[in-house]
């Protein structure tokens, strides 16, 4: 299990890097390799060159900027989940960070490459779906920002140029007082996720909203606020009410591993524990 | 410490150390200067006709050797005849590879030689196999279908093995009674899966003719005779050394084709030649176990008693066997009554060969047992609306039913299953558990208390394997040495692969010769230095090893203190014992030094043999050899509660505890570990593992991603409590350990989901326990 | 600037604090390396895929699958191996808790839970049991059942917390 034959390069500067992409016919960035790197190794993928972004400056780190939380690409999923901008102001950000894989892997795997791999399992692209984060997706021609809801194409593939790299994920910061649940239900610690679903509870005066997203269930996750009855937040019932309405409805692709209705099943006891969360929060 | 207490003491292991801070040597980690390295072609088809092999762009390639099919290894080596004379089993013959036809995905076609593993993998992807897809029989039921496709043409109808007995007249008894209770039981395909994978290394010796062969083994002398037969060499031709090895779990018994084909090569190319096994190879290609379905027929009276059993088995075995077909379920049909008094029982075994990979003994390989046992009492509990622990009550052996012969002709002789349950029952707080669970279930919390006695079969004699028709003895042979300065070292055949052998060993040693345990050192694993053996398998290391060396290190005392006698100018030695490496002499009820040390009687032994007693040899050694008896039998019970989220099917085990008698501990921290270790086993598999082949034969689990060991989450905290009652019928009083709590973890985990799903009258008799499945059965239930 | 895929490139490895000059194509994996070229064979190889953990390293003190680790990223890192751990003769806390609870059997994983839960334990000096399950769950052992190790990580967690009051 050894990969094929590579070319590499570890640019320092971001022009340098997007040169690289732009020249080259089949190069793929290479952030924290704990997607890529099994996959190469195993010949599932055979880039001809490997633009490696670690050496780059600026691209980690978390900042606040005009009501957005802006994330650097090269940000660790451990550096993400034990930030105290992140965690002040998208708590459901860095819950879901501290899920991803084990220990080890959340030491190296970074935002950036986890949305550029696009697993509808995944935690990241589901709670920036969730967020209605922006991406902003980085070429020689310049920048172009992309909404999350824009960004998942299907299984493993995203709207992002061959010439592009994630620089960055712009978040737009919660108001205090919102709610937010995050599960995800695999059969084994660090496994992806068999199902997964987030959501958030807004519940200002005589205004109430909830957003939802879910994942893993089909080829990208996907937000599923118009699958929800109207929330009403004195109903304590709604949880379970909402969950079974929108376990119904959602549409979740079969496949022979992993029939359709069990995974209904499963999202119908998931987005009770998600809802119930969130309204406890809020 | 007083060296007549070594065994039993929870001794600290002495292998830790290296392995602790990265100095073990693992085959991989061994430097062999100019090895080539290999990689195998492998058919990505389950059933198919080698057409053509066409190897001519890998060979391009700079850095590759050459590229071998199973034409030119067949001039190099001997086929492999697997033809036991065993009634119903028909004989199996296959070639070190293909020579014409693939019988399942990951099936070795074509072996690539280059300088490095990353060239022979890029070499091998350019070898051109030209297939002709077969259809493939990929599922008991599907090998024996009328009709169905054949793998070898001298099966037919792909029944490899069929054996039925009967005795006490079962079919009557069933046809006739008033109560019969049926229960099905059907285990998934699993895989070993050591952390470190096979592999080997060869070097031909071109001058001595003689070929050096490193790998992990657990039997390196039968692996010897095999690879030696097999390459039309002699035994002196062939040596055996072992380096540490990272668990083997039963994987590393038999010589497997990947392991002959780089021997063959490193003789025909004249070179050091190495490989080391990939996890994808491992998990498709290796060993799987256990796939096994199994139905129960139970006639009973009102109050539970068993009055009849009947067995039938059907086998879905894979492609090859590198064991009788029929070996690991015999064990199974052997010994399923277990600790119950059944006084009428039968079986009907069916193993079918499938387009799969071909299935071995894996740690436990008679795990269903108690599963199959286990769940009929419950079956019987549930049909009779009984108490599970009452129905084990009135059929359980009870001392003086002891020594117990099973119908089948195994005698239990020195187990303690109605004590074991007893004490598991109040340590596990089983009355507690029960208002727990009712109070639990009042709120929607569905817990269950499984629980599962085991008869673990275990040391495996001569008398057995010669029945089972294994190649090989059965027998251990040991010697121990005082070098002149007295030093001890001492070796067995066995190997171990995590046993703590070189500890429990140095006890054994230490206590029969009279010396501390820190002075005595273990080799083993190398067939040039350790004597003939059966090796590590059946739970039988402890005590056929540590028997035959106890009885070694005893012959060398008696030597010792005979020329000590000597030495002192005594007529006998009978007032003198060795303690701690010094003589001591009675006297008057007292024992005082003598002054005299096994060093210095070593002395003389070796350096001044003049000074011996007349006639005795000069050295300080003993050699012995062993032969167990054909089984001991451990037992236990388990108990595992269990927590089942009904909404998704997700089970929790929340504990597992066990009491367990295997007879004297020899070291009570190592026997707890390897407790440990086979629940956990037990457990993942039950839960977690299993390998998946689809309807076409498609392995699809051929990653640690897809096939699933339970991490440090999913295994629960254990408690192990030894019941220790010594066997009467070995020398050390040990009775083999480590495979019983695989056989009970499946069991209870099992029959504790089962308990937890009661109330939703529904009823578990497929594993693994997933969500799915559970879901399934509980659909339209919540 | 760009390494050719058939180009060996010579560079220079930190490990344990020591330079290794090593001269590697770019796909060479770090663990390859640090094993054949480095003859640091501590380091274990369980499934190539990160699942396994064996082979886990720190890079730059964060513990990181060096299975996924491309040797030729490494030019200025600092990497520790298990062979730091032990070199001066002596067993660390947490090695010297595997070795009296008995955490290890066939030993293959231990380098790899040894470098992570080190790591680990350094980041969270009071753990609980069930941190600790977490944290050894991206590290399969297949003899132990985890107890003992789990049980030696608490008990080396009381020890360095025992060294550091009596150093304060």
């Amino acid at each position: 299990m050894k990969p094929a034959r590579f070319s590499y390069a570890a640019p320092t500067s971001m022009s340098e890097a997007l040169a690289l992409l732009a020249e080259s016919e089949d190069a793929r960035v290479i952030a924290g390799g704990q997607s890529l790197a099994p996959m190469m190794n195993m010949r599932l993928a055979q880039p001809e060159l490997l633009v490696d972004i670690n050496r780059i400056d600026g691209l980690s780190g978390v900042g606040l900027d005009a009501g957005s939380l802006v994330i650097g690409a090269m940000t660790r999923h451990a550096d993400l989940a034990g930030n105290a901008l992140v965690k002040a102001h998208a708590p459901v950000l860095a819950y879901a960070a501290g899920t991803i894989g084990h220990y080890a892997i959340r030491q190296r795997g970074t935002i950036g490459g986890s949305l550029a791999h696009a697993d509808p399992a995944a935690q990241l692209p589901l709670v920036c779906m969730l967020l209605d984060a922006r991406i902003d997706a980085t070429s020689s021609e310049g920048v172009r920002t992309i909404e999350a809801a824009d960004l998942f194409e299907t299984l493993f593939t995203t709207t992002l140029e061959p010439s592009e790299m994630i620089t960055s994920i712009c978040v737009p910061l919660l108001e205090p007082g919102h709610g937010w649940g995050f599960r995800l239900f695999n059969r084994r610690a660090g496994d992806f996720a068999e199902v997964s679903a987030a959501a958030i509870v807004f519940n200002r005066e005589g205004e109430a909203a909830v957003r939802l997203a879910l994942g893993a269930i089909a080829s990208a996750p996907f937000r599923a606020d118009d699958l929800l009855p109207e929330f009403d937040p004195q109903d304590a019932g709604w949880p379970t009410r909402a969950a079974a309405i929108v376990a119904e409805a959602a549409p979740i692709e079969d496949n022979a591993r992993m029939p359709a209705d069990y995974r209904r099943e499963v999202l119908q006891a998931l987005l009770e524990d998600v809802l119930r969360d969130a309204m406890r929060r809020a | 410490m007083s060296s007549a207490e070594i065994i039993g003491k929870p001794l600290l292991r002495r292998e830790d150390r290296r392995l602790l801070v990265g100095q073990g040597r693992y085959l991989d980690d061994l430097a062999v200067p100019g090895a080539l390295h290999v990689c195998f072609v492998r058919s990505p088809y389950a059933h198919a006709r080698i057409v053509s092999i066409d190897a001519s762009a890998a060979v391009e390639i700079e850095g590759v050797v050459g590229v071998f099919t199973g034409v030119e290894l067949a001039e190099w080596t001997t086929p492999l005849r697997m033809a036991p004379a065993i009634e119903g089993l028909l004989p199996v013959e296959s070639t070190a590879l293909p020579l014409d036809k693939v019988l399942f995905i990951g099936d070795p076609v074509a072996c690539v030689v280059a300088r490095d593993r990353y060239i022979a993998e890029d070499a091998a992807a350019l070898v051109e196999v030209d297939y002709e897809a077969l259809e493939a029989a990929a599922s008991f039921d599907a090998a024996v279908a009328d009709g169905a496709p054949l793998l070898y043409d001298d099966v037919p109808g792909n029944l490899v093995s069929h054996q039925a007995f009967s005795s006490g007249a079962p079919e009557n008894i069933l046809d006739t009674a008033e109560i019969v209770v049926e229960a099905a039981f059907h285990q998934h395909r699993v895989t070993h899966a050591p952390m470190e994978t096979r592999g080997c290394i060869a070097e031909w010796d071109e001058g001595q003719q003689r070929l050096t062969f490193r790998l992990g083994s657990q039997a390196p002398h039968p692996l010897r005779s095999q690879l030696a037969r097999r390459l039309m060499l002699e035994e002196s031709q062939v040596r055996i050394i072992c380096p540490d090895i990272g668990g083997a779990f039963g994987q590393k018994i038999a010589l497997l084709r990947e392991e002959l084909v780089v021997a063959a090569l490193s003789r025909h190319l004249r070179r050091p030649v190495r490989w080391l096994e990939d996890r994808m190879e491992n998990l498709l290609a290796a060993v799987h176990a256990r796939q096994e379905s199994c139905r129960t027929r139970a006639a009973v009276s009102p109050d539970g008693r068993i009055l009849a059993l009947t067995l039938s088995m059907d086998v879905d075995f894979g492609a090859y066997c590198f064991y009788p077909a029929n070996y690991m379920a015999r064990v199974v049909a052997m010994i399923l009554t277990g600790p119950y008094r059944i006084s009428s029982y039968g079986y009907d075994v069916k193993v079918a060969l499938t387009n799969k990979c071909g299935s071995g003994p894996m740690r436990a390989p008679m795990a269903i047992a108690s599963w199959v046992m286990e769940g009929t009492i419950e079956a019987i509990a549930r049909r009779l609306g009984l108490d599970p622990v009452a129905v084990r009550r009135v059929n359980l052996l009870r001392d003086a039913d002891l020594p117990y012969a099973m119908q089948t002709g195994e005698v239990a002789g020195d187990i303690t299953p109605a004590q074991c349950l007893d004490r598991l029952l109040a340590d596990a707080e089983y009355d507690a558990f029960r208002k727990r669970q009712a109070e639990d279930r009042e709120r929607g919390v569905y817990r269950g208390l499984g629980l599962c006695s085991v008869v673990e079969p275990s040391t495996y004699g001569s008398a057995f394997y010669k029945a089972a028709a294994i190649p090989g003895s059965g027998h251990e042979a040991g010697w121990v040495k005082v070098e002149p300065s007295g030093a001890v070292n001492a070796s067995v055949g066995l190997m171990g692969s995590g046993h703590g052998y070189e500890t429990v060993f140095a006890q054994v040693v230490a206590e029969g010769l009279g010396v501390d345990a820190e002075t005595v050192r273990i080799h083993m694993g190398d067939t040039d230095v350790a004597p003939y053996g059966m090796g590590t398998r059946g739970a039988r290391g402890a005590t056929a090893g540590g028997s035959v060396l106890l009885l070694a290190a005893q012959a060398v005392r008696r030597k010792a203190l005979t020329i000590a006698a000597s030495m002192l100018n005594l007529n006998t030695a009978d007032e003198l014992q060795l303690q701690a490496g010094r003589v001591q002499r009675r006297l008057a009820d007292q024992w005082s030094d003598t002054g005299v040390t096994l060093a210095s009687i070593a002395h003389v032994a070796y350096l001044d043999p003049l000074r011996l007693p007349e006639g005795l040899e000069p050295g300080l050694e003993a050699h012995r050899a062993y032969d167990p008896p054909p089984m001991t039998y451990s037992n236990a019970a388990h108990a595992c509660e269990v927590l089942v989220d009904v909404r998704t099917g997700k089970v929790t085990v929340e504990r597992h505890t066990v009491v367990e008698d295997c007879g004297r501990v020899l070291n009570p921290m190592i026997v707890e570990g390897q407790q440990h270790g086979a629940i956990a086993m037990g457990l993942s598999g039950a839960l977690l593992e299993e390998v998946v082949y689809d309807e076409d034969g498609q392995n699809l689990t051929g990653s640690f991603a897809d096939y699933s060991i339970a991490t440090a989450v999913e295994i629960p905290p254990m408690r192990v409590i030894n019941l220790g009652k010594p066997s009467s019928s070995t020398p050390i009083g040990s009775k083999g350990m480590s495979e019983g709590g695989v056989m009970g973890a499946i069991g209870a985990v099992t029959n504790a989901v089962n308990d937890a799903l009661a109330p939703f009258g529904v009823v578990a008799e497929r594993l693994p326990l997933s969500p799915q499945y559970l879901r399934s059965l509980l659909r339209g239930k919540t | 600037m760009i390494v050719e895929a058939y180009e060996r490139l010579p560079i220079a490895l930190t490990v344990n604090g020591r330079s290794y000059d090593v001269t590697v194509e770019p796909r060479r994996l770090l663990s390859d390396v640090l094993r054949e070229d480095c003859g640091l064979t501590g380091t274990h190889v369980g499934c190539e895929h990160g699942v396994c953990g064996a082979c886990t390293v720190l890079i730059d003190g964060r513990p990181a699958r060096s299975c996924l680790t491309y040797a030729v990223q490494m030019q200025g890192a600092s990497i520790t191996t298990i062979e730091h751990h032990g070199a001066s003769g002596e067993l660390s806390a947490l090695q010297q808790a595997l070795h009296e609870r008995h955490g290890l059997q066939c030993g293959f994983c231990t380098p790899g839970i040894v470098m992570t839960m080190q790591a680990w334990l350094d980041e969270n000096p009071e753990p609980t049991e069930e941190g600790v399950r977490e944290a050894l769950s991206g590290n399969i052992c297949r003899c132990t059942g985890y107890q003992n190790i789990v049980d030696a990580v608490l008990v080396a967690a009381g020890r360095q917390a025992d060294m550091r009051k009596a150093g304060k």
